[in-house]
């Protein structure tokens, strides 16, 4: 796959093997044994990095989550793993290194972690508390953590709420740190695209960064080496392509169609790990030994599954589409039996029998990956046979291939009378607001209205929020849909009609089992995301696609880099387009590289980066991508985001989890 | 020219050497035995402050005041520092030259970079009370013995922290040393402290008695690489061992009765001690050696070897390194012995250079490399020549040669020389420097204002020069008594087009000498958003320090400059700056939501946002815990919307929410049952799955419930409550706004396909097959079979067959026939 090849470009190791290194120099630091008091939304993200038993060997000897404050005094030293953009969370921990110190009898010491960085608000607070005088203050810098070879993210559970809801550009500001810092290892991108305004802001971050790290690197006392930043650009990157998730947020809204899309629709993936009742799992587990969680003792409780490429079948499977899952899982199963019966079969000479015996942890770990896979995909299928998913699901094509949203209206009203969950029939609305710019005034206040009744009048709060959100709106009668010739498309609106022509985002027959296309993610619709980025790096195809060439005529199809031949598509999008050029600061170094570098092509890498969260099957798509275009040209594509996001994420985020009178 | 090896000593097996650095150091009239004198590490400053303790010569008021002053090695005074402060305890240098002054009362004043501006901080732990008797540094931190004999230790000088170390014995401290954290095992400091006639040792966690019975242990003093430690033993003996306190390796016997006034490390391979006038060096084995001196001794001990100070000279004591050894030792023979010796014989143009390059021949890259290094260690620029000299005949000699050392070398030692010169007074030596690294050297200069110095070196180097520019500037706002423009504008004319100049440190420096104009001009030029934010609040200009902070991006600088604008204007005048800035305002609001609900209310009272106010009297009325308040609440977030006509659906909302909230009071009191939090459909169907019907239309009236919606409600309800008389009933009713599939769905799957099948015949809408299928779900073949009759679908007919069994198969087959009868 175009995902292990990717490595070689940009090392996600190495970070891994950083972070892990920082995080464990750190607890080294303070001597003795320790309780770790961690923010829960970290102890995942450290997970991916870090094992508890390493911890315990660096001492760590209980672990606390901080949102419980329960932190006892049985340790001398408290350690807390914080993030320190965060006011709530810094107030939380001054407040609990208050609350032990006045509690408990021994003098304790108290280090902060803050990651990835000390911020001056988190200073303010610990001081306001009087505890900063009391604390060793320390720094992880953890920026992007890799969740697989190809796929780096920041782990920042809140980016979307903080981008959509809140408005509050903290996570633009990470992002542009974590990727100066790979700048920083692999040369300036080339060429930065991008779309979206807070693409533009980060674009503008990156190159604000850029002049000011000429600055940073000598004013640093600490700094003492010469620094060559800033004149070179990378020979491995070649563009850096920014998505605001603003841009397409029909693509969240809709029901991921990839298995690991599913996965995360029916159970929620976090931190490459699923909780699944081991009811689902069922009693074919139990014999085998289990490698990921303690046997589970009673029937009613949770177990994690790890989801990653260490898995035997996992990356076969999680980002086909879901209809293929079962005839994958039935041709593995019966190549298992097979080598089994052949074991039993035949009588075996000893070297033979030895062959196989060095198979057999493989052959186990495979049958048990196996088992749990089946009985997921079984229970998906639970889901996605019911038939209000099915319901659903037709509301949700038919809107995506452009069907009048009216025609819908009907079977969402069935669907809200019906009471079935909140956040499907939110995504429904929500899809067709974003695809239409809006929904017609006067349905919108009745969709409203239905709503509050069958959810309750406390979710006048949720629909504000996609108010705000600018997902769910009433649409106005001089813009958009209605008025297709006035030609404000562009900047705040997108014309989804003239995208679905020009991007080709809907495709009739898609060959789930062997696509061309990656609209089978979607069983059809191809995610706007996706295409833009098609549009940088598969300009034919999707030119093709949108034009089916005659035979015999000459292609006609754009050439050129960046966002050539589609310009007028992106001037159709809302936000701003982003498209910078970086050269070095020193042009004969740049030229003197070049030319050491000789023969050789230039760089092809493409780090196609999400602000505001990527869903599994964007990134199934982009795998792809990144595969047609490794086999054609031998380029590469990363994936970088904010963190995971998915329809019901991001309607959680809007939700007002509260009810009256509790 | 006087040999090199003139000052050597023989110590055991090796040599040590005696370099003459500096002479006429300080005035004769000082009487330095009356001084204490601390020297900063790699030939660093020199800080000596008159010793109260002792008697001296009283010479009028004017030198009766005491002061610290800080002198260059070759005795240049640099600064004189006045102290009025109250008694010090002790004086001493990071390796980055800081000088730190501890006080009786566990004050510290840390002076950054040789000037008179100093930060203070506070030991705390005791220390007023019990005082602190005395003090050890190392290169990035000290530890203070105080009077209880608590140690306190402060391990970073830019936060100080200071800690307890696990409390040692009581009894009186005759000697103590540190062991650096980075030469600890355990990464945390280690204190050594003679207490009776032993040594514990005492961390962080623990004080352990290493049980040794030879003291009192008069001095300690731990190695520069931390593996050994020194003692000076009751009995005059010198002991050896190692830092764990596992081998002992030498001992020396000084046969002295006076014990030492200073027992330091020269090295890691000799131990000196110091009398008055005396210094005797010990090598490994107990081998020793002695210098005499004119006039009182201090020991400056160093990485890598020792400076030793009196009044009127200043010497470096080190162990011969190995170079230097091989090629001048007396009857060397070594190929770079030979080297040296063929440039020799080349300058007096005899055939023997050529003989001795033959000699060598088969070493002469070895002997080019030893005498590269051997130029690195000396310090007499003639013999630096003379082995270059060598080192470049022999390397011509060979074919192929790396000159990369050489050149390094040649541009070291120019260095070297250039800051050994008496007026600049820095006599690193070789070792020092590396260690030190040019980047720090020239920061030492820039410390000593040696700008030009600092410019050539760097420049020489290739190094960054704008530290430089930067400190001169610094310097220049700070001490120029011209008008500020002219300051501003010849600063700006001086560093303008230089890469990487902080104009933020400048203004810094001038707001702090209270210019705050100059500081806001100078400000103007600094690049970096972000770094003008701190010094514009300082100065005030608050409204900018907010702009500059957003256009940075960086929201934790964003936030900082609102908190304390928040603190220091009024609430009004703070919204007013907020509310033309989006991204101040989302940020505000969205740390408000959690902590400052009243703030937020303000705000959007202020700003008039109104739906943003009674959507947050909303949200209280969703945190009250009972029924009353949250009615009020409501009622307060309708009042706010109601006079504008845009917001009349959201009023109709919370109208609604509170008539059912009074709704379903009534119920609870009622019905004994919880309703509240309930939705308007869930109430309806749980008044349904109680039996009670009335009240359920009821609330579907009060409040408009779609008769579709109250159907499906009623369905659902139904079937949970598995009301098969009702649903039967149901069927009987004329029309259903939902049709009756659903009706047909939900019981089948709620396990009743007999009230299934009732529904199957009103589904008049399907077609034939589709209602056949309805039947064949309910296990009813023969009604499927009817169907397919109707039609006249043979093909299904047959289909139905193989399906069928018992009764109904006979039932199809007869249906079957009939078809063909028919035809």
């Amino acid at each position: 796959m175009a995902a292990h090849s990717a490595v070689r470009a940009i090392n996600s190791q190495e970070i891994t093997e950083k972070a892990r290194r920082d995080l464990l120099h750190l607890l080294e630091g303070v001597r003795g044994k320790k309780n770790l008091v961690i923010e829960k939304s970290l102890a995942g993200t450290i997970g991916l990095f870090v094992k508890f038993s390493t911890l315990q060997e660096y001492g760590v000897d209980k672990v606390f989550f901080l949102e419980n404050h329960n932190v006892d005094a049985s340790q001398r030293n408290v350690v807390f793993l914080v993030r320190g953009e965060n006011a709530k969370k810094a107030r939380m921990v001054a407040e609990q290194i208050r609350l032990v110190r006045s509690e408990s009898q021994t003098d304790h010491d108290f280090t902060v972690i803050w990651v990835p960085r000390r911020t001056l608000v988190s200073n303010t607070i610990l001081e306001e508390h009087g505890v900063l005088g009391e604390a060793n203050i320390a720094e992880l810098p953890l920026h992007f953590i890799p969740l697989e070879h190809d796929l780096l993210s920041l782990e920042l559970e809140n980016s979307f709420s903080d981008l959509m809801l809140r408005k509050d550009p903290t996570c633009v500001w990470a992002a542009a740190r974590a990727l100066m810092l790979l700048q920083k290892q692999y040369g300036l991108f080339q060429r930065i695209l991008g779309k979206g305004d807070n693409a533009q802001r980060l674009a503008d971050l990156l190159q604000r960064m850029r002049s000011e790290e000429d600055v940073n690197a000598s004013s640093d006392p600490n700094n003492s080496t010469l620094t060559s930043f800033g004149l070179t650009p990378s020979s491995v990157v070649e563009n850096l392509i920014i998505v605001d998730r603003e841009v397409d947020m029909p693509t969240v809204l809709s029901t991921q169609l990839t298995y690991e899309g599913l996965l995360d629709e029916v159970f929620g993936v976090a931190n490459n790990q699923t909780e699944v009742d081991s009811s689902v799992l069922g009693g074919a587990s139990a014999p085998r030994p289990d490698r990921n969680s303690s046997p589970a003792p009673t029937a009613a409780t949770k177990r994690k599954i790890h989801l990653d490429s260490s898995d035997k079948l996992y990356p076969l499977l999680r980002d086909n589409n879901f209809a293929t899952i079962g005839p994958t899982l039935n041709r593995t199963a019966r190549r298992l039996q097979s080598d089994q019966q052949n074991i039993k079969q035949s009588d075996q000479s000893i070297a033979d029998l030895k062959t196989f015996v060095s198979k057999l942890p493989a052959h186990q770990a495979e049958s048990a990956s196996l088992n749990t896979h089946t009985s997921l995909a079984q229970e998906i299928m639970k889901f996605t046979q019911s038939e209000i998913f099915g319901r659903s699901l037709e509301v949700q094509q038919n809107l995506l291939a452009g069907a009048d949203p009216s025609t819908m209206h009907d079977n969402i009203e069935e669907l809200i009378a019906r009471g079935v969950p909140f956040r499907a029939v939110l995504r429904l609305l929500c899809l067709e607001s974003c695809l239409n710019n809006g929904i017609r005034s006067r349905d919108l206040e009745s969709f409203k209205r239905q709503i509050e009744q069958a959810y309750g009048y406390q979710h006048v709060l949720t629909l504000a929020n996609l108010e705000r959100m600018g997902i769910l709106v009433p649409r106005e009668s001089h813009r958009g849909y209605l008025n297709p010739i006035a030609s404000t498309a562009g900047s705040t609106t997108t014309d989804t009609n003239a995208l679905r022509r020009a991007l080709s985002l809907w495709i009739d027959d898609i060959a789930e089992a062997d696509p061309d296309d990656i609209a089978y993610t979607f069983s059809g619709y191809a995610p706007i995301s996706v295409r833009l980025v098609q549009a940088v790096l598969q300009k034919s195809h999707l030119h093709n696609l949108a034009n089916p060439p005659k035979p015999g005529a000459p292609s006609s199809a754009p050439s050129g880099t960046g966002w050539k031949g589609f310009e007028d598509v992106l001037s159709r999008i809302r936000g701003a387009t982003v498209d910078v050029t970086q050269k070095g600061s020193d042009a004969d170094a740049s030229a003197a590289r070049k030319t050491l570098r000789g023969s050789k092509e230039g760089p092809k890498t493409t780090v196609v980066f999400f602000l505001g969260g990527v869903t599994f099957a964007e990134i199934a798509a982009l795998r792809f991508v990144g595969q047609q275009i490794g086999e054609a040209t031998g380029r590469r594509l990363v994936i970088g985001t904010t963190s995971i996001i998915s329809g019901d994420r991001a309607m959680a985020v809007a939700e007002e989890k509260r009810k009256f009178g509790e | 020219m006087s040999k090199p090896t003139a000052d050597w000593e023989r110590v055991g097996d090796r040599f040590y050497r005696k370099t003459q650095l500096y002479t006429s150091v300080f005035d004769p009239d000082l009487e330095i035995e009356n001084y204490v004198v601390t020297g900063a590490p790699y030939s660093g400053a020199v800080a000596i402050y008159r010793d109260t303790s002792k008697i001296y010569s009283f010479r009028g008021s004017q030198t009766a005041k005491s002061s610290i002053d800080l002198y260059s090695c070759a005795g240049r005074l640099i600064r004189q520092i006045p102290w009025e402060k109250g008694a010090i305890r002790a004086l001493g240098w990071s390796e980055d030259e800081r000088l730190l002054v501890v006080t009786e009362d566990g004050t510290v004043r840390s002076y950054v970079d040789l000037q008179g501006d100093f930060t203070p901080f506070s030991l705390g732990h005791g220390s007023e009370e019990h005082g602190v008797q005395a003090c050890k540094f190392w290169a990035t931190g000290f530890a203070a013995l105080l009077g209880d004999n608590t140690v306190v230790i402060v391990t970073n000088y830019d936060e100080p922290r200071p800690h307890v170390l696990a409390a040692p014995p009581s009894g009186e401290v005759v000697s103590w040393a540190v062991i650096p954290p980075e030469h600890t095992s355990s990464r945390s400091v280690e204190v050594i402290l003679a207490i009776d006639k032993t040594i514990y040792v005492t961390d962080a966690v623990e004080c352990e008695d290493r049980g040794l019975e030879a003291g009192p242990f008069r001095h300690i003093s731990v190695s520069p690489n931390g593996e050994f430690i020194a003692l000076y033993t009751d009995d005059g003996k010198v002991w050896v061992i190692s830092s764990d306190f596992q081998m002992r390796f030498s001992e020396y016997n000084s046969k002295v009765k006076t014990p030492p006034r200073d027992l330091q490390w020269c090295g890691n391979n000799a131990v000196a001690l110091a009398w008055e006038d005396e210094v005797h060096l010990v090598g490994p084995n107990g081998a020793a050696t002695e210098y005499f001196y004119n006039s009182f001794v201090h020991l400056l001990p160093d990485v890598d070897g020792l400076r030793v100070l009196t009044n009127d000279v200043c010497e470096f004591v080190q162990k011969v390194p190995e170079a230097s050894e091989e090629v001048f030792r007396l009857g060397s023979t070594s190929p770079g012995s030979v080297l040296l010796d063929a440039v020799d014989q080349l300058e007096k143009k005899t055939p023997k250079a050529d003989d001795n390059i033959q000699l060598i021949r088969q070493n002469l890259d070895e002997a080019v490399d030893v005498c590269i290094r051997a130029a690195g260690q000396e310090y007499s620029i003639h013999w630096q020549k003379q082995l270059l000299k060598a080192a470049s005949f022999g390397k011509s000699v060979l074919d192929f040669y790396n000159s990369d050392d050489f050149v390094d070398m040649t541009e070291s030692l120019r260095v070297l020389n250039a800051v050994r010169f008496f007026e600049v007074g820095l006599p690193l030596s070789y070792d020092q420097y590396i260690r030190l690294t040019p980047e720090r050297l020239v920061q030492r200069l820039v410390n000593r204002q040696d700008y030009l110095l600092a410019l050539r070196v760097s420049e020489y180097l290739h190094l960054p020069v704008d530290r430089i520019y930067v400190h001169w500037a610094r310097q220049k706002v700070r001490t120029s008594a011209s008008n500020e423009d002219m300051i501003c504008e010849e600063i700006v004319r001086k560093l303008n087009g230089k890469l990487g100049i902080s104009f933020e440190e400048v203004a810094h420096a001038a707001y702090d000498e209270g210019r705050g104009k100059l500081a806001t001009d100078l400000l103007e030029h600094e690049p970096r958003a972000g770094k003008q934010v701190p010094l514009l609040l300082r100065i005030g200009e608050d409204s900018v320090a907010l702009d500059k902070a957003i256009e940075s991006g960086d929201t934790d600088l964003v936030f900082h400059v609102l908190l304390s604008i928040k603190r220091k204007v009024p609430l009004a005048s703070f919204f007013r700056t907020i509310n033309s800035r989006p991204i101040a305002t989302a940020i505000v609001e969205s740390s408000a939501i959690d902590q400052d609900r009243e703030l937020l209310k303000d705000l959007y009272y202020q700003d008039d946002r109104r739906v943003d106010g009674s959507n947050l009297l909303l949200s209280e009325a969703l945190s009250a815990s009972d029924v009353g308040p949250a009615a009020d609440k409501l009622k307060m977030a309708a009042k706010l919307l109601r006079d504008s006509k845009d917001h009349a659906t959201q009023v109709a909302a919370l109208e609604d929410a509170q008539k059912l909230l009074r709704f379903q009071e009534a119920f609870e009191k009622d019905l004994g049952e919880r309703f509240v939090g309930l939705s308007v459909n869930d109430t309806i169907s749980k008044l349904i799955k109680m039996g009670n019907m009335k009240r359920s239309q009821k609330v579907q009236t009060e409040f408009k419930v779609s008769d579709k919606t109250f159907w499906w409600i009623r369905l659902r309800a139904l079937i949970v409550r598995r009301d098969w008389r009702e649903l039967e009933e149901l069927s009987k009713t004329r029309k259903s706004p939902i049709g009756w599939e659903p009706f047909f769905n939900e019981s089948l799957g709620a396990g009743n396909p007999k009230v299934a099948s009732l529904y199957i015949p009103k589904c008049t809408s399907l077609t034939m097959p589709e209602r056949a299928e309805m039947w064949i779900k309910c296990g009813m073949i023969s009604k499927a079979g009817e169907e397919a009759l109707k039609a006249k679908d043979r093909n299904m007919l047959e289909d139905l067959r193989t399906k069928a069994t018992g009764n109904s198969a006979l039932d199809i087959d007869r249906m079957i026939a009939q078809l063909q009868k028919g035809r």
